[in-house]
């Protein structure tokens, strides 16, 4: 008897051993090819798309200390599909290892499709894929999708995947760029109040560049020379319910960014005239945002009252000027409110532009109009779309100096 | 001698029955009858489920030590009785088979995509057999060593999902309407229905007045978690909330330990499962219970594969997650709350008209 029990216990514990490998989902490293970007383009067929794969191979990199293997670190194929999920399947009479969406970075879309109203069902079938995860970033670029992944030969991070997740984050962490994962995506287009903005990209240079103040190029505009890929990460495409509709440059991506309450924004260094001279000297200026924006509405009239006080803390970086701050507390006053009438004016001119040109707001601020609503019915009722380009928006920087910069050395070249 | 089940461990399970109904579909659900003022809900009903609840452990007050079967057979008597019991037991028994068919499908959508989804549920069953098998004080006492880890990761995975959360999303504050939320409310009793199926166990316990005692903490600790749970669900998927199936497994997914640690969900899989297999390992062994009553069956053990299988069998029957979620689960949502709230509110009125309360008075005077 007491065997037998013994036999049974062994044979129930073999058994469920067995089901730890996964049973049917048992999964191999080496027999999977990981999909780190995807390309949508718009076919020559009516209907269909063109998908581009970039495909990272596991091997590369793996390996401390130069071992490794001698293969490749990307392959990049592109074809006709009608979706990207059985593109999976047809990918494989090409790629000999099982394709996996599972660590998708970026769905990179061109510029020409994603204004076509087809867009928004190729892109919704994201939802249904469970391998794709919500914090994948959605990407506009310029060229062809499938062009861009071919031009775009990064030098340093040769592994894909690295190289879009640092590209991305930086420039998410400098505001040059939106944080526009697919999370924030189907949020946006799921309100159906605000817009949405995406992050611009192209692996193409403009011809006849002209140099311009550090942020108002978008991608493509910046004229780099050296031994480079060429790949420009910069500015935004403006998405209103789900379709493109126009496209931002890096400048007022950053403002759009600041406002935002809903991204980090870690490392904005930005160019303003010095106002203490005239023969075009810039300051530069590290922007921070310690706190929330402070958000008053009144919805009753027949036009909205809106007012912003966007908190900001500035660190000076630079003195082209070479003024003395210690010796002089008024011109620290000057200078603070030079600032505040700078942004201001920086901060209209983006504001105009949304409610004429956009005629919708590129962040969430349709949000904190709810508060004032009892229910739903009245804020449907109150037509959020139609009201926000009539609305009166008022944005106020309030504005810290932080730090002067390195005083010490300015006092020196003044005395001497 | 026989062991007893304490308070802790009785308290342990019925805070993971009931609060592990937030990790699946719950928090959805109430999202798309109240909107933004979904979080409300879970408090509410929690008030109104109060009333029935304190008549019924009022009543069980009176019979010190009995369980529900005694208490339904001396009040009902045979007949009423067998009814009464047998209607208890078909529903929580669908209640068993499609809510643990909701969790076999959350891991197959989201952990196992190509393992055959009977397969997923035979070994999710198994394991939930032989819990139950082992009895409800075996049950009690991995209750009550996992919770602290189960609420603690449910804590972390709920304060990780704060980043990325906007607090305006819970305005309007009254969601879709104060009608709406009443409405709501009263079926959203259904969620605290375990409750009522959960004394049958008290025969298990030491002593009623511990039962007594932990259904109170462990009903104004579920409110309080359900309705923090959808609160945080809301304002980090705002309007999205109404179409995400499961929206903690969908949260899990979403954020990261930074860069390094990015696809963290493999973290709070093994622990939720460790919730889920508690919370139907008991739910398993009540049922078996109430079933062996009914047909007096001494043996009460050995049945449990045997419903295991048939449960598997119904569980089944939907063709897909969606018909599971949108019509099987909310008919039984439906039904249960309101039926539960009946039986309990029949059996103080009987006791009430029988004199009971009057004898139990009579008898301490004495």
């Amino acid at each position: 008897m007491q065997k037998i029990k013994k036999v049974c216990k062994l044979l129930i514990i073999m058994t469920t051993i067995l089901s730890l490998a996964g049973c049917w989902d048992r999964e191999e490293l080496e027999d999977n090819a990981y999909v780190i970007g995807l390309g949508i383009d718009r076919s020559e067929h009516k209907g269909k798309i063109k998908v581009t794969m970039l495909i990272a191979n596991p091997e590369v990199g793996s390996m401390q200390g130069g071992g490794g293997s001698t293969e490749k670190p990307r392959e990049i194929i592109s074809f006709d599909a009608n979706d990207f999920i059985v593109a999976k399947a047809t990918a494989n009479s090409i790629i000999s290892r099982d394709i996996s969406y599972e660590l998708l970075k970026v769905i990179v879309v061109s510029e020409d499709f994603a204004k076509d109203p087809d867009f928004l069902p190729i892109i919704s079938s994201t939802l249904k894929d469970k391998e794709i995860r919500m914090d994948s970033y959605l990407a506009v670029c310029k060229e062809k999708a499938s062009e861009y992944f071919l031009k775009n030969q990064p030098r340093m991070e040769t592994r894909p995947h690295k190289y879009f997740q640092f590209m991305i984050e930086h420039g998410i962490d400098n505001g040059l760029i939106p944080d526009s994962t697919l999370f924030r995506y189907f949020s946006a287009l799921d309100r159906g109040t605000d817009l949405f903005i995406a992050m611009y990209t192209t692996a193409e240079k403009e011809k006849n560049l002209s140099f311009k103040e550090e942020d108002q190029y978008t991608a493509g505009q910046l004229d780099v020379s050296g031994d480079l890929d060429d790949t420009q990460f910069s500015g935004a495409a403006v998405f209103k319910n789900g379709v493109m509709i126009d496209t931002l440059t890096g400048l007022d991506t950053r403002i759009i960014n600041i406002w935002d309450d809903t991204t980090d924004i870690k490392d904005v260094l930005v160019n303003i005239p010095d106002p203490f001279i005239d023969n075009n000297k810039q300051l530069a200026l590290r922007v921070t945002k310690t706190n929330n924006n402070k958000i008053r509405m009144n919805l009753k009239g027949v036009r909205p009252k809106i007012d912003i006080t966007v908190p900001m803390t500035f660190t000076i970086m630079s003195n082209p000027s070479m003024t003395n701050y210690i010796q002089d507390p008024q011109k620290k006053q000057f200078l603070k409110e030079y600032l505040v009438k700078y942004t201001t004016s920086l901060f209209e001119n983006v504001q105009e532009k949304t409610q004429t040109e956009l005629k919708g707001s590129p962040y969430p601020l349709s949000v904190y109009a709810r508060k004032y609503f009892k229910t739903y019915q009245e804020f449907e009722r109150f037509n959020w779309v139609k009201s926000y380009p009539n609305a009166d928006i008022t944005l106020k920087p309030i504005i810290e100096i932080e730090d002067y910069g390195v005083q010490r050395k300015v006092l020196n070249n003044k005395e001497g | 001698m026989k062991q007893q089940l304490g308070i802790r461990e009785y308290t342990s399970i019925a805070i993971l029955m009931i609060g592990a109904k937030t990790t699946e579909n719950t928090p959805s659900s109430l999202y798309s009858e109240a909107q933004s003022a979904a979080w409300m809900i879970p408090i509410i009903s929690g008030g109104f489920f109060l009333i029935p609840l304190f008549l019924l452990l009022k009543t069980f007050s009176v019979f010190q030590g009995k369980d529900l079967f005694a208490l339904i057979q001396r009040l009902l008597g045979k007949y009423i009785g067998f009814f009464v019991l047998l209607s208890l037991f078909i529903i929580s028994s669908l209640a068993f088979s499609y809510d643990t068919r909701m969790y076999t499908d959350i891991i197959h959508t989201f952990y196992f995509r190509t393992t055959p989804l009977v397969v997923l549920y035979a070994i999710f069953l198994f394991v939930c057999v032989y819990g139950a098998k082992k009895g409800i004080q075996h049950i009690g006492s991995i209750a009550y060593i996992t919770i602290w880890y189960i609420i603690l990761s449910f804590a972390f995975a709920l304060i990780l999902s704060t980043k990325d959360n906007s607090i305006q999303a819970i305005y309007p504050l009254w969601g879709s309407g104060i009608q709406d939320i009443i409405k709501a409310s009263i079926s959203g009793t259904t969620l605290f229905a375990d409750f009522i199926i959960l004394t049958v166990i008290i025969s298990n316990m030491s002593s009623t007045k511990d039962f007594t005692k932990g259904t109170w903490i462990a009903l104004i600790l579920n409110a309080i978690h359900i309705s923090a749970a959808v609160f945080i669900f809301t304002c980090l998927f705002d309007r999205s909330l109404e179409g995400v199936g499961y929206p903690f497994h969908t949260a899990i997914r979403y954020f990261s330990f930074g860069n390094f640690l990015s696809n963290v969900e493999t973290l709070f899989l093994p622990i939720w499962l460790m919730a889920g297999f508690i919370r139907f390992a008991a739910l398993l062994y009540i049922c078996t219970k109430i079933f062996g009553h009914i047909f007096h069956i001494k043996e009460v053990e050995y049945l449990t594969p045997t419903l295991a299988t048939i449960y598997l069998l119904i569980g089944i029957i939907p063709e897909t997650p969606l018909d599971v979620a949108l019509e099987f689960k909310a008919k039984i949502r439906l039904i249960a709350g309101p039926a539960f709230l009946a039986i309990s509110l029949l059996l103080w009125a009987v006791a009430l008209l029988k004199g009971e309360f009057k004898h139990a008075k009579n008898k301490k005077g004495m």
